[in-house]
């Protein structure tokens, strides 16, 4: 095939159209580029198909024009060679990049609303830990001392002394329980009124005939109803319970509210 | 539509490259009506042309760094872009879905699709219609429609050479008729 063959072969317009095959378009550009007369050919059959086009023309809408400006702003803000590359349309891209935005703050927010209740809840866990440690502690001692007092009281040496309440207090009524081995003393506060704040009860010893101080009684006694450990005495023919000022006295000097002999 | 020579070719070319939004806005001025009228050739309803064409012209501005000049003229690259965006709007599920159409590569339909007259056919394809029907069928399916020359000799079962030489015998006499 010659060149003016070829020329007119329909290639030129086949090309220009976008209708050849890949291997046409192949040779067709190569033969443009060693043959100047095949490159005139196609610029003239594209400046006629174009003049066609024109004549053609249908004039858009005006608000395409702003629209797609538009759309070049926001293609540049984003990033651009990326947006190359994808070779998707820009409009949806933009659209699609919107949509991940605003799926990452609903996203953003819902993590940061849970993380949120989470601290909260963490917060409150952990007073209702501390609380309950404080309870388990406490239930502790109680058990230990609640353990003491049964262990004390299951001691065959032990030896009990009811303690009954005076014409000044007739309610009262304590009880002592004193280890004949040991020497060891032990208070049992059953019923006796609570003291002013600025006294306190006293247990005394009464040995031939004189009272012997075991001791101020604490006012946890009270609110615990337990055994309570006073001074050891070696020998003893009664007990009684004075009240005295604060820290009590050398010598009984107030009334005595209950009393009891071994 | 007059074309002001305001911008020589390979000026405006260069500027658009340079991402020259007042080269771009001289651009759409001066052929977005051209390419709206190939759009509209191929995508028939009115809002689909529009989302084509402003396609179009954010693709130009994206690719413009692949045009390259010693494989043609601006405005052909372009008219490619348009005619390339078009079909494949066609192609796309919403199209179908928006016409009710079958899908395009339906043997029977692609017959009746090309063949169908057109009363709203204007420019180029007025030309094309005045070439004989078998031509101007060949050159409906493949310029309009986006066929290759291989599913077009399937869906007519023509063998391939003659496809092709019947395309470019249409080619030729389209061009004789342009000029």
């Amino acid at each position: 095939m010659n060149l003016k063959e070829y020329i007119s072969s329909g290639i030129i317009e086949s090309y220009v159209l976008g209708i050849s095959t890949d291997a046409e378009r192949e040779e067709f550009e190569q033969m443009c580029q060693q043959h100047p007369e095949v490159e005139q050919a196609r610029t003239q059959f594209e400046i006629a198909l174009e003049n066609q086009l024109q004549l053609d023309a249908v004039a858009p809408p005006i608000q395409i024009k702003q629209q797609v400006l538009a759309a070049l702003n926001s293609i540049d803000s984003v990033n651009t060679s990326e947006a190359k590359e994808k070779g998707q349309t820009p409009v949806r891209r933009l659209s699609a990049w919107k949509l991940l935005a605003a799926a990452c703050l609903i996203l953003l927010a819902g993590v940061a609303f849970w993380a949120v209740t989470l601290n909260n809840k963490y917060q409150q866990e952990t007073a209702a830990n501390a609380s309950l440690k404080d309870q388990l502690a406490q239930a502790s001692t109680e058990v230990a001392e609640l353990r003491l007092t049964a262990q004390t009281l299951q001691n065959p040496a032990l030896k009990n002394v009811s303690m009954q309440g005076t014409q000044m207090s007739p309610g009262s009524f304590a009880n002592i329980y004193w280890d004949s081995t040991s020497k060891d003393v032990y208070l049992l506060v059953n019923n006796m009124p609570k003291p002013a704040s600025d006294k306190q009860y006293q247990l005394w010893a009464i040995i031939d005939g004189k009272p012997v101080d075991l001791g101020v009684i604490d006012e946890k006694v009270w609110d615990k109803k337990l055994l309570v450990q006073m001074k050891n005495v070696q020998n003893a023919q009664a007990f009684a319970i004075t009240l005295e000022p604060e820290g009590g006295s050398p010598a009984p000097r107030g009334s005595m509210y209950v009393m009891g002999k071994l | 539509m007059n074309v002001k020579t305001t911008y020589e070719e390979q000026e405006l070319v260069q500027l658009l490259k340079q991402k020259d939004e007042q080269a771009f806005s001289y651009l759409y001025d001066n052929y977005s009506a051209a390419l709206y009228g190939v759009v509209k050739q191929i995508v028939t309803d009115a809002e689909l042309g529009n989302d084509v064409l402003q396609e179009v012209f954010i693709s130009i501005w994206r690719k413009i760094e692949s045009y390259d000049p010693t494989k043609g003229r601006l405005f052909t690259w372009m008219l490619n872009v348009a005619r390339n965006a078009a079909i494949d709007k066609t192609r796309s599920k919403g199209y179908q879905q928006h016409l009710h159409h079958q899908p395009l590569l339906d043997d029977d339909n692609m017959m009746h699709v090309a063949v169908r007259p057109g009363v709203d056919d204007y420019g180029l394809k007025k030309v094309i219609y005045k070439l004989k029907d078998e031509q101007r069928m060949l050159i409906d399916l493949s310029y309009y429609q986006g066929f290759t020359h291989e599913q077009i000799a399937k869906a007519l079962s023509i063998p391939l050479g003659t496809v092709k030489t019947r395309i470019r015998s249409a080619l030729i006499q389209l061009r004789t008729l342009l000029s």
